[in-house]
């Protein structure tokens, strides 16, 4: 997975050759997906009371199920 | 690596709008919530008065809730932050989807700059559509004190009209052919089943008048959520478009034969 280039503050205008194949894309991409699930999940829909205590007005300016 | 890049820019995106969708949700939303729990504070006071305290409370277990100001201020902006940088993720994985094997990259054509703006808006109001307008039209946002159907019924149906506008939406999109008309059956799917609802009114325990007000609140609160989040999504869809095309396309441009990526040199 494109370990070779480590440097990661590459502006980007500048050429690279760091340009990764198809698979290994969709894995990254599909890692942040899943990530952004996680995430929303725990601020929209986790019964835990602390979580539910936390983002109660978020959830329901939002228009999620809440109580 | 595209993976650590992508959660930059969604953590960066997600701070700024964060904050946006913070500030916004001041001027109506919270107002309303606040009125809401007023009149529901209120009931519960007139129930708990006629039962004794012991029984009343035992129904609430104690648990960490942020303290009426600053403090709740503090946890609403928190939650609004990861809920904006789990959705920039969402939208910033999608569009690098798309503008990697869609060809949806701005190539060196008159406007390109524009492009970035355009996309953005367009992902913006598609995610309200899937993620707001969607759900908000079976189950409509909701107020502290207004009863419904079961929470866990009412969570997978949200969760089913989500998914079901984001199918239906690509295949009016994206299939271009005759079955795309398939994409207005999914739209229309989730309210063929339809969405879990309590069995009397939402104000149930209301005094006459309290009811009364509460409805009218609760009317201006779909409004106000509307307008809130679409204002949100708009700008988060905007802050990822022009976050990826700085800082994404360039690691999404595929291998040229000739070894160099293409449309670098622009």
């Amino acid at each position: 997975m494109n370990a070779s280039h480590t440097s990661t503050a590459v502006p980007a205008f500048v050429p690279t050759t760091s340009a990764t194949t198809a698979a290994s894309v969709l894995l990254q991409l599909g890692a942040a997906l899943v990530l952004g699930l996680v995430m929303l999940y725990g601020v929209g829909f986790s019964e835990a009371s602390v979580a539910h205590n936390a983002a109660h007005d978020v959830r329901h300016a939002t228009g999620r199920p809440c109580h | 690596m595209l993976f650590r890049r992508l959660f930059l820019c969604a953590l960066f995106v997600g701070i700024l709008a964060g904050f946006f969708d913070s500030a916004l949700q001041r001027w109506q939303v919270v107002p309303m919530i606040l009125a809401a729990e007023a009149y529901e504070g209120a009931l519960e006071t007139a129930a708990h008065s006629h039962e004794d305290g012991a029984a009343a409370h035992s129904h609430e277990p104690e648990a960490w809730a942020p303290k009426d100001g600053l403090e709740r201020t503090a946890a609403t902006v928190l939650a609004n932050i990861l809920n904006s940088i789990g959705s920039a993720l969402l939208l910033l994985a999608l569009m690098s989807l798309w503008n990697r094997f869609r060809g949806g990259q701005a190539r060196s054509t008159p406007g390109a700059d524009a492009a970035p703006l355009r996309h953005g808006l367009l992902w913006g109001a598609a995610a309200w559509f899937c993620l707001f307008a969607m759900p908000a039209a079976g189950l409509p946002p909701e107020l502290p004190g207004m009863q419904a159907g079961a929470l866990q019924a009412r969570q997978l149906w949200w969760l089913f009209a989500v998914l079901c506008g984001a199918g239906g939406l690509a295949v009016l999109c994206l299939v271009r052919t005759k079955w795309r008309v398939l994409g207005l059956g999914l739209l229309v799917l989730p309210f063929a089943i339809d969405a879990p609802h309590s069995d009397g009114s939402p104000f149930v325990g209301f005094e006459a008048e309290a009811a009364v007000q509460m409805a009218l609140l609760a009317q201006r609160f779909v409004m106000a959520t509307a307008l809130a989040s679409a204002l949100q999504w708009l700008l988060l869809g905007v802050l990822c478009a022009l976050a990826g095309a700085r800082w994404l396309n360039p690691l999404l441009r595929p291998v040229e034969p000739s070894g160099t990526p293409a449309g670098v040199l622009r």
